[in-house]
This record gives C-alpha cells, sequence and structure tokens, in this order.
C-alpha cells in the first residue's frame, strides 16, 4: 500500500477552533489514477497539504510506503517531499526569473545532482513534455499549457512515488485542460505512476479511475470510475 | 551543506534577473563605502598637503629668539633689548651636549635685488652652511652654501624661487650670475625650490640667502643676532635641553631666570605632534561618519531585503515545496546578501579610487603643491574595507534570512 491515511484530524485553532480533518481513512495503491473531490471547505486542500507533507495533522497516522510521516523536522520534511512527492499546482508555481529548463532543474539542485546531469535529466522531461523548442523560455514568454506541462516535468523530473495535483486545470481553458488530463491519464497508464489530482470540478474527476468525494471533513462516498462514466460532463471529452 | 559553484551559480542568477532590486538594494552599500573611502583618502591627501609645509624642516629643531625683558633683574630695567651672539653659539655648543647644530640666522626685511633690469623686493637672510640641517633645501640649480664660503667671506648667495622667477624672468639656470643685493654684487651659486609653508624669519621663495660674516658686516651689527636655530641630538630630552639653554642664556644676559618672554623658545616636535593629533582626531572622525554612512547602508539593505523577502514569499514556498530545507533558504539569503554587499562595494571602492586619482593629479597640478600629492587609499585598508563588507553583508542578510527560513511552503500557496 504506497499511501495509508488512520484517522487522520486536523484542527485549525484560530478565533474559532475549526475541525476541518475529521477522521480521515484512505488508501491509495501504487500506480493508481484517483482523484479527491469535494466544494472548497470541504477539507480537501488540507488533506492535500497533508499528503504533500506541507502541514501537520493533529492525530492518527500517515503513512508513504509503510514510513510514518509525524512529527518530522523540517529538513526531513524537505527531503520527503523532494524524494518522494512531485507538485502540480494551480497557478504553475514556476519562478519567473528562470527558463523552462531551470524550473525543471531545481528539484534536482537541491538534490545535489551535478549540473550536467541535472541539466540532461531536465532536458529529456522537457523532450517528452512536448516542450524542446520551449526550453530556454521565461515562464511568462509560455501559454498556460505550456507552463504546467512545465510544471510537470519538473513535478516528474525526480522519478517521485506519488505525484500530487493540485486543481491542475483551474487556470486553463477547456481544451488545454483536456490535453493536461490527457497526459495525466497517459502518465498514469504508460509509466504506472500514482496520480492524485485534488478538484472540485467533475469533469476532471471523471478522468481518474476512483474518485473519492469528500465532504465536511470526512470521506464520503468511494466511485470507481472505470468506465469514465460517472458524471455526464466529461463522458465525451468535454471538461467545462 | 554543498559547497559547489552551482550555489554561486543560483546566487548570481538571482542578483542578475532581478537588475533594478539588485540596484536598488546595492546602491546603500555603494554609497557608504565610497564616501569613507573618499573621506579617508582626502583626510591622508589633505595630510600630506599640509606636511608638505614642513617640508624639509627638522623635527627636533628648538628655535631661540631675543626678546625684550620683561622683568627688571641685575641691575637692569624691564623693556631692555638685548641680543643674541657668536658667543652663545659656542657656550651652547659646549656646556649644553644635547645640542647637534647650533647655528645663528640674521635677517633682513625688505631688502632690494636687481639682475640687470629686474629687480624684486625680499628677504636678505644671513646664515651659515649648518643651517642645512635644520631647514633642508631643495635645490633646483647649483649647491647650498658651504663652509669654505662662510670662513673665507665669499661674496655668494641661494636666491629662493620667487627671486628667481622674478629676476631671472626668462626661467634661465641663473648659477655663475651676478646679483645687486642691497647695493653689493654677490655671485647666485644655487636656486631653493621650496615654498613657503612653516618658515623662520620670512618664506624661504622670497628670501636671499647669503654667509652670515658678510651678512654680519653689511649691517655692523658685531657679531649681534636675534635668532638661534639648533637641532637636538637623538633621544634628547628637548624639554631638558630647553630649561639649560634658558639657564645658559640668562645667566649670560643677566636675564631673570624666570623672565619667559624675554627668551622666545620654539620647540617643532610640539608643532609636529599638535598637527598629527590634528590628524589623528580628523581621521577618527572620518572613520565614525563613514562607517555610520556605512552602517546606514547596510541598515538599507536590509531593509530592501526584508521587503523583497515578503515579495518572494511565493518563490520561497515553492523552492521549500520542491525540496529546499530551511538551512538552504537561509544560506541563499545570506550569500545573496553577501554577493550583494560585495557587488555594491566594489563599484563603491572603484568609483572612490576613481575620484581620487582625480583628486590627486587635480591638486598636484595647482601651482602651490610643489611635489605630486596622492590621494590614493593603501592597499590594506581596500582589503580591510573588503572584510568589512563580508561582515555587514552577513549582518544585513541574518534578520531577512530568518524570515525566510520560517516561509512554510503553504504560506507561499496561499499568497496566490
Amino acid at each position: 500500500m504506497l499511501i495509508e491515511l488512520k484517522d487522520v484530524n486536523k484542527t485549525y485553532f484560530g478565533a474559532q477552533p475549526l475541525h476541518v480533518l475529521k477522521g480521515i481513512n484512505l488508501e491509495i495503491e501504487r500506480g493508481e489514477f484517483v482523484s479527491i473531490m469535494g466544494a472548497s471547505g470541504s477539507g480537501k486542500s488540507t488533506l492535500l497539504n497533508i499528503l504533500g507533507i506541507l502541514d501537520n495533522y493533529d492525530s492518527g497516522e500517515y503513512r508513504i510506503n509503510g514510513k510514518l510521516i509525524w512529527d518530522l523536522t523540517e529538513a526531513k520534511a524537505a527531503e520527503y517531499r523532494n524524494k518522494m512527492i512531485g507538485f502540480i499546482f494551480q497557478s504553475y508555481n514556476l519562478i519567473g526569473f528562470k527558463t523552462a529548463v531551470e524550473n525543471v532543474e531545481l528539484p534536482l539542485f537541491y538534490q545535489g545532482v551535478s549540473r550536467h546531469k541535472r541539466h540532461d535529466m531536465a532536458m529529456e522531461y522537457i523532450e517528452r513534455l512536448g516542450l524542446k523548442d520551449w526550453s530556454g523560455h521565461y515562464p511568462n514568454e509560455m501559454s498556460g499549457g505550456q507552463k504546467q506541462r512545465v510544471a510537470i516535468a519538473r513535478a516528474l523530473v525526480t522519478k517521485p512515488d506519488i505525484i500530487l495535483a493540485d486543481e491542475p486545470t483551474g487556470a486553463l481553458d477547456s481544451k488545454t485542460s483536456v490535453e493536461i488530463m490527457e497526459l495525466l491519464k497517459e502518465l498514469n497508464e504508460r509509466d504506472k505512476l500514482t496520480i492524485i489530482v485534488v478538484t472540485h470540478e467533475s469533469g476532471v474527476a471523471n478522468y481518474t479511475n476512483r474518485i473519492i468525494h469528500i465532504k465536511d471533513g470526512i470521506i464520503g462516498e468511494i466511485e470507481e470510475n472505470q468506465a469514465h462514466n460517472s458524471v455526464r460532463f466529461g463522458s465525451d471529452g468535454t471538461l467545462k | 551543506m554543498k559547497f559547489d559553484i552551482d550555489r554561486y551559480k543560483e546566487i548570481i542568477d538571482t542578483l542578475s534577473r532581478n537588475r533594478s532590486r539588485t540596484l536598488l538594494t546595492g546602491f546603500g552599500i555603494f554609497w557608504g563605502i565610497f564616501m569613507l573611502l573618499l573621506m579617508l583618502g582626502g583626510g591622508d591627501g589633505l595630510k600630506k598637503i599640509l606636511n608638505q609645509n614642513f617640508e624639509g624642516f627638522t623635527s627636533n629643531a628648538v628655535i631661540v629668539g631675543a626678546a625684550p625683558t620683561s622683568k627688571p633683574y641685575g641691575g637692569f630695567k624691564r623693556d631692555r633689548t638685548w641680543y643674541l651672539d657668536t658667543k652663545d653659539i659656542e657656550a651652547i655648543k659646549t656646556l649644553v651636549p644635547e645640542t647637534d647644530i647650533v647655528t645663528m640666522m640674521d635677517a633682513d626685511w625688505g631688502g632690494t635685488m636687481t639682475y640687470k633690469d629686474n629687480s624684486y623686493n625680499g628677504i636678505v637672510k644671513g646664515l651659515t652652511y649648518e643651517y642645512a640641517g635644520v631647514e633642508s633645501p631643495q635645490l633646483l640649480y647649483g649647491r647650498w652654501i658651504n663652509e669654505v664660503d662662510c670662513s673665507q667671506e665669499r661674496k655668494v648667495c641661494v636666491i629662493g624661487k620667487q627671486v628667481w622667477s622674478n629676476l631671472f624672468p626668462d626661467g634661465e639656470d641663473p648659477t655663475g650670475e651676478y646679483i645687486n643685493v642691497k647695493g653689493s654684487y654677490f655671485q647666485v651659486i644655487g636656486v631653493d625650490n621650496r615654498n613657503g609653508g612653516i618658515n623662520i624669519n620670512g618664506q624661504p621663495d622670497q628670501s636671499v640667502v647669503i654667509p652670515y660674516p658678510l651678512m654680519d658686516k653689511m649691517n655692523n651689527r658685531g657679531g649681534r643676532f636675534d635668532i638661534i636655530c639648533m637641532t637636538l641630538k637623538e633621544g634628547a630630552d628637548s624639554d631638558v635641553s630647553q630649561y639649560k639653554v634658558r639657564g645658559l642664556l640668562s645667566r649670560r644676559h643677566s636675564i631673570a631666570p624666570d623672565d619667559k618672554p624675554a627668551i622666545m623658545m620654539l620647540d617643532t616636535q610640539k608643532i609636529f605632534k599638535i598637527v598629527d593629533n590634528l590628524f589623528k582626531g580628523v581621521n577618527i572622525l572620518v572613520i565614525l561618519v563613514g562607517l555610520g554612512t556605512l552602517l546606514a547602508g547596510a541598515i538599507g539593505v536590509s531593509n530592501i531585503m526584508m521587503v523583497t523577502v515578503k515579495e518572494r514569499t511565493t518563490e520561497i514556498g515553492i523552492r521549500r515545496a520542491i525540496g529546499a530545507t530551511p538551512k538552504m533558504i537561509l544560506s541563499q539569503i545570506i550569500t545573496e546578501s553577501i554577493g550583494l554587499t560585495i557587488l555594491a562595494g566594489m563599484f563603491g571602492i572603484l568609483f572612490a579610487v576613481f575620484i581620487l586619482w582625480g583628486a590627486g593629479n587635480i591638486v598636484s597640478s595647482l601651482p602651490d603643491i610643489n611635489n605630486p600629492v596622492s590621494f590614493q587609499i593603501g592597499f590594506w585598508t581596500g582589503i580591510a574595507v573588503l572584510m568589512l563588507l563580508v561582515v555587514l553583508g552577513v549582518l544585513a542578510g541574518l534578520a531577512p534570512a530568518l524570515r525566510a527560513m520560517n516561509i512554510k511552503p503553504v504560506d507561499a500557496m496561499r499568497d496566490e
């Protein structure tokens, strides 16, 4: 089992304590393509942060590959993120003053990979995502779809166990959204990558093989979606 | 922590791709260093210019002058005029062993000198060959008066720069020519190139120096004169020597032992010390003001870095999300700060050196300046300033770096 969550709780202590995750139990196997779907305020972002070791949880257990993720130092958390998780964000989160290939190189830089090897590896992924001619361009010279491809290349370059995509199509038009989702689907099918997509769009969720519904901090229905017909939307390839 | 070239390339990239930010941040340091070095170099140059006034003057000379008495003593009334004489010189030489050179000076203010149709009204000084040990001449042509000139009472003279340019307006070598000094002809044997500056009994550039015995005869003073110049031996205590000389002269001339105004004494060592202390004070002031400016610059850097760290929250968050540890972020910001301060500081040093070089050239070309003056800062000052820059860089980067270190990847995501 790649990912195991047992009774994970998380409360934000503000002026008004907010119990966001109320005992999450979830198992995801290696090679799965799943989506976590919920409305805003459902706790899906918090869950994503915990899955991505970006945030701590208050109680319960979270294991990746059997390794308990609990009480990590910042340095250890950074190392785990770097080695085990690749992030894809809604707003791409590329560094503006670095070219496409330099952005892809960055996680390898933090791994201490030598410059030439880093560059070669980054170029390999850039090429694989069809951006060979754009490797030397800065993010603001690229379209949204291209930027997201760079971000995907950056997520893939460290060969992580899990790809976490947070609303990967949130800032894209419908045509590009389809392209990106097809790409993720292909990566899952061909390279057997474990991909978790967090979204509130049912069309996006419909691309995945399993849809985990989260509502008010509790896992609701878990839909098997091998046929990709859970919603009328998206069944014909239309997302928005 | 790894120390590979990549880390520095990363810093250079960050700095060079955010030019306006880098420029803005670096300016404070640039200005601070520039001002500090400019003032240090300027102060040093001023000191050198002032020191040119003391050029050739021995730092351990004592000048003794005869002035009217201020007290009645030994049957004499007060306000008696007295003179020094050649026997005093002998007495000082034998009875005050601390003295090295003891020689007389007699001067005539307002002596007319002529050569062909040119005339000049200057100072005539009667000196001995030994006087060169008190105030060494800077000979442009010829030689200084020697022992034989004095003993054989040769009618020779050394003329000052201004006398030369007035009597020989074409600027030719005047040695061998005869000039008329107060009615008698003297052969010019040398030209003293010194400017004014501190002097005894008149500026050297406006003076004509003739052997003392001739001066004595010309003025008919019978071996009497007003000033004795002497130098002290290495290590001699100037206060003790002065005390002995004063005692000796007051006995020889029946002056009250406590009549200070009657025997004027001037210790050049004290003057040199005053000037030295003055410049020490100037230096301390310069360093204080300069360091203050620099510190203000560093605080400016820190301030702007603080703002940019806030502005870069997302970038730092991304870096953290994809695997940078807090330590890596800390060292990145501090290295950026050091890089920035050194870069800006280097420009400051370069600019200051350039300006000082120009100032040195301009000042050296002024007519009043005899020798070229360098305003330049020393090599080790430069190295010390560089060290200071590194320290300032670390200090300036510390607070922003700590803040950057505390940025959580989640904060960055929320910052959108």
